[in-house]
C-alpha cells in the first residue's frame, strides 16, 4: 500500500478530524482569496478613477461644490444637474497654462424607460472632449450622432436598442467598458442631442434650475494644464477669472477616495493576519491533539515496519490532502461570495470599484492554495516530527 | 435512509431562505413613487418557487418509500432550474444594474436554486441507489 493510499484511507476513516481540519482551511483561504480580492478590486477602481478624470482641474458652478453633487457622480452614480453660462469655457480658455477646456452637460432624467430610476444624462463635445472620447472610441470608433447614446456598462440596454428619456427616443449605439464608478451608470450624448433633451425636460415642466437659455448652458469644465506650468497656480488664476464657479484640482477629489481605500484596505489586511494567525495556532492545537490520538496507531506501524521517514511525509501529507480540499472549498465559496455581488459590494462601499482581470484572480487562487498548503503543512510538521519518533514498545506498554 | 434525507435538509433550509428572501432581505428595488417594477414580480414569482421547493423538500423528507422519494428528487430539478431562470431570464429586472434586484436579489436566488439543484440531483441519485 503507498502512503497516499494509506494518507487517503486514514482521513476517509476519521471523516469528523479531517472535516474540522478543511473547514479551518477553507475558512482561512475564504478570509484571504475574498479579502484580497475585495482590495485589489477598490485599488483598480482608483486607478480606474483616476484614468477616467483624466483632466487636471474641472470647473464647475459654486452650487455644484456646495451640494457635493459632484464628486458623489463619479463616485456613486447619484444623479445631478447643475448649470453655468457657456462663456466660462472662453473665459477658462483665456487663462494663461490652460491647453485643452472640454465642455460637459448633465441631465438628471426621470425614469427613463430603460431604467426604473433617475439616470444621469452626459453631453459632451465630441470634437473638444478629451475624457470621456478616448473612452467611447474604445467600444465605438464614429462620432456620436444626433440622438445617438453610449450607455455605461451598468446601464442594461443593448446596442441598437431604442430607449426614451423625457419621450425623446435615442439609440444606443455603443455600451462602454466599466470603469468601476459612478461613470457606468451614466448615459452618453452631444450637446445637440442633449440640447433636444433639455428643451424635452423644458417642455414637461421640469426645472433643471436652468439660470439662462439652455442652449447656452453647461455643467463643468474639464482642464488640461499646459506642461511646465503649476497646476496649483492654474487653479488659483481660473478662480479668480471665472465668475460664480469654482476650480478643482481633481487630484483632490482622488485623495478622498485613495484615504478611504487605505482605511479599508489597512482594516482587511489586520482581520486576514488576525484570522491567520488564529486559525494557525488551532491547526496547531488541532495536531497536539491528534498526536495523543494517534500514537498508537504509529508505535503499530513501526512495528510492521515503516520507517520514520516514511511516517512524518505520510502526517505531512494528509495535513496537505486536507489542505488542497479546504483551500479549493473556501476559493470557490469566496468566489461566490464576491463575484455574484461586486455591485452589492461597490454600492455599499461608495468607492470605485472594478475587478481585476482574469489572470490576475487565477494568480490570486494558485497563491492563496499555495499559502494554505504552506500553513497546513507548517501546522503539521512539528506532529509529523514527533510522531514518527514514537518508540513502539514504549507507546504500547503506556496505552495499555 | 439517513443519506438520502441529507440534500432533503439542505433543500428546505435554503428554499425557506428563499422565499423569505425574496419579501424581506433580497426583496426587490422599492420605487420612490411607489410603482411596482418588473423585478416586483420576479420577487412574488420566487416566493411562489420558493414555497413549492420547500413543500417538495418536507415531502421528500417524510416520505419513507425510496423510488417515491426519487420521484420527488426528480420533480425537484425542474423547478429548481425555474428558480434560476425566474429573475432576469424569464421575469425582466430593473436595467441598472446597480438595482438592488440586479445587485443582490438576482445573484443570491441564482446561487441558493443551483445549489438546490445540485442537491436534488445528489438526492436523486442516492435514492435511485437505494
Amino acid at each position: 500500500m503507498s502512503i497516499f493510499s494509506l494518507s487517503r484511507k486514514n482521513l476517509t476513516r476519521k471523516p469528523g478530524r479531517a472535516a474540522v481540519l478543511t473547514l479551518l482551511i477553507a475558512f482561512l483561504s475564504l478570509a484571504v482569496f475574498g479579502g484580497s480580492v475585495v482590495v485589489l478590486s477598490l485599488r483598480q477602481g482608483l486607478a480606474s478613477l483616476e484614468a477616467r478624470l483624466g483632466a487636471d482641474i474641472i470647473v464647475v458652478p459654486s452650487s455644484a461644490q456646495s451640494k457635493v453633487s459632484f464628486q458623489n457622480m463619479f463616485l456613486q452614480g447619484t444623479t445631478g444637474a447643475f448649470y453655468m453660462d457657456v462663456s466660462s469655457l472662453d473665459r477658462a480658455l483665456e487663462v494663461e497654462g490652460v491647453e485643452k477646456a472640454a465642455p460637459q452637460t448633465f441631465l438628471a432624467s426621470l425614469k427613463a424607460d430603460c431604467c426604473s430610476i433617475k439616470i444621469q444624462v452626459i453631453g459632451i463635445d465630441p470634437a473638444a472632449d478629451f475624457t470621456v472620447q478616448p473612452w467611447i472610441a474604445r467600444s465605438y470608433s464614429r462620432e456620436l450622432g444626433d440622438m445617438d447614446v453610449a450607455v455605461g456598462c451598468k446601464v442594461e440596454a443593448e446596442v441598437g436598442e431604442i430607449i426614451r428619456i423625457y419621450d425623446q427616443r435615442c439609440k444606443v449605439v455603443a455600451r462602454l467598458e466599466a470603469t468601476g464608478t459612478g461613470l457606468d451608470t451614466a448615459v452618453y450624448c452631444n450637446m445637440d442631442t442633449m440640447r433636444a433633451l433639455l428643451a424635452a425636460a423644458e417642455e414637461k415642466g421640469i426645472s433643471h434650475k436652468i439660470t439662462s437659455d439652455s442652449e447656452d448652458s453647461i455643467s463643468a469644465i474639464y482642464i488640461k494644464v499646459q506642461d511646465g506650468y503649476d497646476i496649483d497656480a492654474v487653479n488659483s488664476r481660473l478662480n479668480g477669472h471665472i465668475r460664480k464657479a469654482t476650480a478643482v484640482r481633481t487630484r483632490s477629489m482622488i485623495t478622498g477616495v485613495s484615504d478611504s481605500l487605505a482605511g479599508i484596505s489597512r482594516t482587511v489586511t489586520l482581520l486576514i493576519a488576525a484570522v491567520w494567525a488564529l486559525a494557525f495556532i488551532i491547526l496547531l492545537l488541532a495536531f497536539v491533539l491528534i498526536i495523543r490520538e494517534r500514537t498508537r496507531e504509529f508505535a503499530v506501524l513501526r512495528l510492521l515496519g515503516t520507517s520514520r521517514r516514511m511516517l512524518g511525509r505520510m502526517v505531512l501529507l494528509e495535513s496537505a490532502l486536507c489542505s488542497l480540499l479546504g483551500g479549493v472549498i473556501g476559493i470557490g465559496v469566496a468566489a461566490l461570495a464576491v463575484f455574484p455581488f461586486s455591485t452589492l459590494i461597490e454600492t455599499s462601499l461608495n468607492l470605485p470599484y472594478l475587478r481585476p482581470a482574469l489572470g490576475v484572480i487565477l494568480l490570486l487562487a494558485a497563491g492563496t492554495l499555495a499559502l494554505a498548503v504552506i500553513i497546513g503543512a507548517l501546522a503539521s510538521a512539528g506532529a509529523a516530527w514527533r510522531l514518527s519518533r514514537v518508540d513502539p514498545g514504549t507507546a504500547l506498554r503506556e496505552e495499555n | 435512509m439517513k443519506k438520502t434525507v441529507i440534500p432533503a435538509c439542505v433543500i428546505l433550509a435554503l428554499a425557506l431562505a428563499a422565499a423569505i428572501g425574496s419579501q424581506s432581505f433580497l426583496s426587490p428595488c422599492v420605487h420612490e413613487d411607489g410603482s411596482f417594477g418588473a423585478c416586483h414580480w420576479a420577487g412574488r414569482a420566487l416566493l411562489g418557487i420558493g414555497c413549492v421547493t420547500a413543500i417538495l423538500a418536507a415531502l421528500a423528507l417524510a416520505l419513507r418509500n425510496a423510488k417515491a422519494r426519487l420521484g420527488v428528487y426528480l420533480s425537484l430539478l425542474p423547478v429548481t432550474l425555474l428558480g434560476i431562470l425566474t429573475p432576469g431570464t424569464l421575469i425582466d429586472l430593473c436595467r441598472m444594474s446597480t438595482m438592488r434586484c440586479r445587485a443582490a436579489m438576482q445573484p443570491a436566488m441564482i446561487i441558493l436554486f443551483a445549489v438546490m439543484l445540485v442537491c436534488a440531483g445528489v438526492g436523486a441519485l442516492l435514492s435511485a441507489k437505494e
